[in-house]
């Protein structure tokens, strides 16, 4: 019977494809247990039923459909029978087609896949750092034991086909299986705490494992290739006799394979050229996780910083306000929901402290409300603006000012400081700014003097001039007439010499 | 030699004159430490009077650093004056100002009703699910779903997106989330969507958001939860619900109702433009009349605020007048019609006498009103000089004055409360050019 393949598959999506698809199972488990046929009423004995069962009329029906399809092969059934109804009923035998172990054993596939927990496997990692390590041994005895080197590289290829597949699903889910739509908070919580410890084991595994997997590899690279042979040559003995002149193709494809399986297991572990190993993208995948893991984990937490549900929250005060009865109950509402409302306060009053509290406000002086704003209803007049006033002329007399005195400093300091000892006595008058440099010079020089007969030299504070301060005899006095008044002291010989004079 | 001595030293002394002594020295670090304490009270002020007005702030508000950086003081403070929680977090902090009055109705989002408090709850419930980012027709979109259930419909609410109005009542929620902080513009704007049925080019009519889910999760102030009420116990009218969603454990000894009662007063003062005596329940009022000296001093200290107590009550006032959402007086035709009715309702107050005498209906008022135009009229904005707008003018006026609880409204009229008197007409300042100041006598204009 020719099946049409499409048709094979026609159950899964059709109405009552529930009851198809149990019909099935039942098919496929009495399959693996090696029987050879059912009769409906094993089937709907057998079969695991989410409810009731349905009637047997029903049950046949959807197997003569499945016969149609071609999922299922019938054959009369010729067993005795105990009732006359039974008779009466067209009896089949019926067992699952080519067509449709076929499609059961895909859909097997089909659901393993979708169901297939995303996980990095450590035990992997031990088992192909094993096994790459008899690979160095076979390599090194003298004669090549092709059965152990072919089981070896076979149970090689098996483990790490198997973390690949692996990784390339982990890859994929870390993103979806983190979704945080409908997401249960516990769920994700208790999910945090396995995956990052798992992570961390996987990482640490892969850190410490994949630097001796890459010593080993790099140590057969100039051997590889005759156990790769061997392995061909071996499987290719295998391979089903094919005609005389096409002996070489199995042999050189098997070759090519092993290769190539080779070379993958070396780019996982092994840097080549400037792209980074596979095994070190995984890990950069398998670390980003951890921050994306903790995202969710935050959003989470931010979502449930409220002990209720605050979307329920919403609606529900949302009820509560279409319920209410007026705009002022609304109002009133919406305060003691959100407490939003910003304060509201009068501005002050006029003479406030010098009140006795009993004062009624009826006899309290009122706000002081500016006439302007009482009678116009606003505070700065209307019409163009005040014109800009320009300062110009103050500023050039201050300007004028500050030359004069900074001249005048200079002067004072182009007298005092004229770098020839000169008796205090012999001074004469000083003006007010050569008075007050002349007083600034001593209020740093005389600190420095321990003893009235002593002699003192300072470099002023600023740095610009240096003084010497030498006493003359004790019964000496100096007279200094100033502007204030008069002077008097020991008299001393004084030198002032300018700094910035010498430096020139 | 004697005399030169002392002539020596007089010239020491000079000189050490110049440099500052040790004494000096603390002197002034005393009068730095004095400095820096008055710089940080000052901003623990402004920090405290910006939550007051902005309980829920983002990093965005100019005083967020401020408050960020006395977040502790102003925690304990608020905690133990007015048992007010706040929250400072990187970028947001949200004061929860559980009103202690919730017969005030005048305190809800301004321009409000009672279907725009049912969309921005809708819109709030979308953001709650939604992801990072929101695009206004997705918002729109999602609170279809929510506004379509059958047990709001059957509040006569509905709400469709089909007509203009609608969507502009959607972007106005939009919009007051924008100014709280709960979403940032990131392209696009929503004058569009109010034009543009979704039929037309995509992209070009809508707007997309980000979401601060720290903000959005401080909009909520409910002591409980409202979808934590099993349906059997859940509050049934308007009063149980203000309850429900304000409600707080009083520990049941006298200190613990006596703290109640303490931190009741501090939020009604804190709040609110003025507290009467007369409005108080018995135990609350016996304690205000004990303690309300003390009381306002320690709060208008930390807030910078003026106490003025009266023999009716308590008010809170500000120099700056930034204290407050509606300020009076104030300026433009609507202020300026208010003030002019608070002095013509602070004069009858005055004359009155008997308490019947003062309450004026809101014909008395409009017919004020009419009266003032002809005075004032040519200042006011040109729309409020027609004829006829009158009644819209009282009825702005009374509403601010109610707001500012200077006037109380019934069915019978309008009453005006004792503190309308702060804006009776006062004593006129007239300065004379070059001359000292000289008072005048009571001025009124009425009669010039």
């Amino acid at each position: 019977m020719r099946v049409d393949a499409r048709e094979l598959f026609k159950h899964v999506t059709a109405e009552k494809s529930e009851l198809y698809r149990k019909i099935m199972d039942a098919f496929a488990a009495a399959k693996r247990q090696f029987r050879l046929h059912l009769r409906p009423d094993e089937v709907l004995g057998e079969a695991q039923w989410n409810a009731a069962p349905p009637r047997i009329e029903d049950l046949q029906g959807a197997l003569a459909q499945l016969t149609e399809w071609g999922n299922l092969e019938s054959q009369p059934d010729t067993a005795r029978v105990a009732s006359i109804s039974d008779f009466y009923r067209a009896r089949f035998l019926y067992r699952l087609s080519e067509g449709g172990e076929a499609v059961e054993s895909a859909l097997a596939v089909f659901s393993q896949a979708l169901r297939r927990r995303a996980e990095l496997q450590s035990v992997a990692l031990e088992d192909i750092a094993k096994q790459l390590q008899v690979l160095r041994n076979l390599a090194q005895e003298p004669v090549f034991d092709a059965a152990k080197i072919h089981e070896t590289l076979r149970d090689l290829v098996r483990v790490f086909e198997g973390l690949a597949e692996n990784a390339q699903a982990f890859m994929v889910s870390i993103g979806r299986s983190i979704e945080l739509q409908h997401s249960d908070t516990n769920a994700i919580i208790a999910y945090k705490k396995r995956l990052i410890d798992y992570l961390d084991r996987f990482i640490g595994d892969l850190v410490s494992r994949s630097g001796g997997i890459a010593q080993h590899l790099v140590a057969l690279d100039p051997v590889i290739s005759p156990l790769l042979q061997q392995a061909s040559q071996r499987e290719s003995r295998d391979a089903a006799p094919v005609q005389e002149n096409e002996q070489e193709k199995p042999s050189t494809q098997s070759l090519d394979a092993w290769t190539e399986r080779w070379k993958g297991l070396r780019g996982w572990f092994v840097s080549a050229g400037n792209d980074p190993p596979q095994g070190e993208v995984l890990r950069s995948r398998a670390r980003s996780a951890i921050p994306h893991l903790l995202a969710v984990i935050a959003a989470l937490n931010e979502r449930r910083s409220g002990r209720s549900d605050r979307s329920a929250d919403f609606r529900v005060l949302a009820h509560w306000f279409a319920d209410c009865a007026s705009e002022d109950e609304a109002h009133r509402l919406a305060r003691a929901a959100f407490a939003l409302n910003p304060a509201r306060h009068f501005l002050i009053g006029a003479e406030t402290s010098d009140l006795p509290a009993t004062t009624p406000w009826n006899d309290a002086p009122p706000v002081r409300i500016h006439p302007r704003l009482r009678e116009y209803g606003e505070m700065a007049p209307r019409g163009p603006l005040p014109r800009v006033q320009d300062r110009q002329a103050e500023r050039e007399r201050l300007q004028a000012q500050l030359t004069e005195e900074d001249r005048e400093i200079q002067e004072a300091r182009a007298r005092l400081a004229s770098g020839e000892p000169t008796r205090l006595s012999e001074f004469g008058e000083l003006d007010r700014h050569g008075f007050q440099l002349f007083l600034t010079l001593l209020g740093e020089t005389l600190p420095a003097q321990t003893h009235p007969d002593e002699v003192v030299e300072r470099q002023t504070g600023d740095g610009l001039l240096r003084v010497r301060l030498e006493p003359l005899d004790a019964d000496s006095t100096a007279e200094i007439a100033t502007e204030t008044g008069l002077f008097t002291g020991r008299d001393h010989l004084l030198t002032v010499t300018s700094m910035e004079a010498r430096h020139e | 030699m004697s005399s030169v001595t002392e002539q020596q030293d007089g010239q020491i002394r000079r000189g050490d004159a110049g440099r500052p002594d040790g004494k000096a020295t603390r002197v002034q670090s005393q009068h730095i430490g004095l400095h820096q304490a008055r710089y940080v009270r000052e901003e623990i002020s402004t920090a405290l009077r910006a939550l007051l007005m902005t309980p829920l702030m983002t990093s965005a508000h100019p005083d967020f650093t401020a408050v960020r950086r006395h977040s502790e003081t102003l925690r304990e403070w608020f905690a133990r004056e007015t048992g007010w929680i706040l929250n400072v977090e990187r970028d947001c902090a949200r004061l929860f100002k559980r009103p202690a009055d919730l017969l005030d109705s005048t305190r809800g989002f301004p321009d409000y009703d009672r279907r725009r408090y049912i969309l921005f709850c809708l819109a709030c419930a979308v953001l709650e699910r939604a992801d990072p980012q929101i695009t206004l027709r997705v918002l729109g979109d999602r609170l279809l779903a929510f506004a379509a259930e059958p047990s709001l419909n059957a509040f006569a609410f509905s709400f469709t997106l089909q007509t203009h109005h609608e969507r502009r009542e959607l972007v106005a929620v939009c919009r007051h989330l924008l100014d709280i902080g709960v979403l940032v513009r990131v392209a696009g704007e929503e004058e569009g969507f109010v034009h543009h049925i979704s039929e037309t080019s995509e992209h070009l009519h809508d707007a997309l958001y980000d979401i601060q889910r720290r903000v959005l999760a401080g909009i909520l102030a409910a002591v409980r939860g409202p979808s934590t009420w099993a349906a059997e116990e859940a509050p049934r009218d308007v009063e149980q619900r203000l309850q429900s969603l304000t409600a707080e454990h009083v520990p049941d000894s006298d200190d613990g109702r006596r703290t109640a009662t303490r931190r009741d007063l501090s939020r009604r003062l804190l709040d609110d433009p003025v507290v009467y005596t007369d409005s108080l329940d018995p135990v609350t009022r016996a304690y205000f009349l004990n303690q309300r000296g003390p009381m306002g001093a320690r709060l208008a200290e930390a807030a910078g605020l003026v106490p003025e107590q009266r023999a009716e009550g308590l008010a809170l006032a500000d120099e700056t007048g930034t204290l407050t959402d509606l300020s009076m007086p104030a300026e433009g035709t609507e202020a300026h019609v208010t003030l002019l009715v608070a002095e013509h309702l602070a004069g009858t107050l005055r004359d009155g006498g008997e308490p019947e005498h003062q309450i004026s209906t809101e014909v008395d008022i409009t017919n004020f009103i009419e009266r003032a135009r002809e005075r004032y009229g040519r200042y006011w904005r040109k729309s409020a000089r027609e004829p006829g707008t009158q009644r819209e003018l009282a009825r702005i006026a009374l509403e601010r004055l109610r707001k500012l609880r200077l006037i109380s409204m019934s069915a019978n009229g309008v009453r005006p409360l004792p503190a309308i008197s702060r804006f009776a007409v006062g004593q006129a300042e007239i300065r004379e050019a070059g001359t000292a100041r000289k008072s005048a006598g009571q001025q009124d204009h009425d009669a010039q």
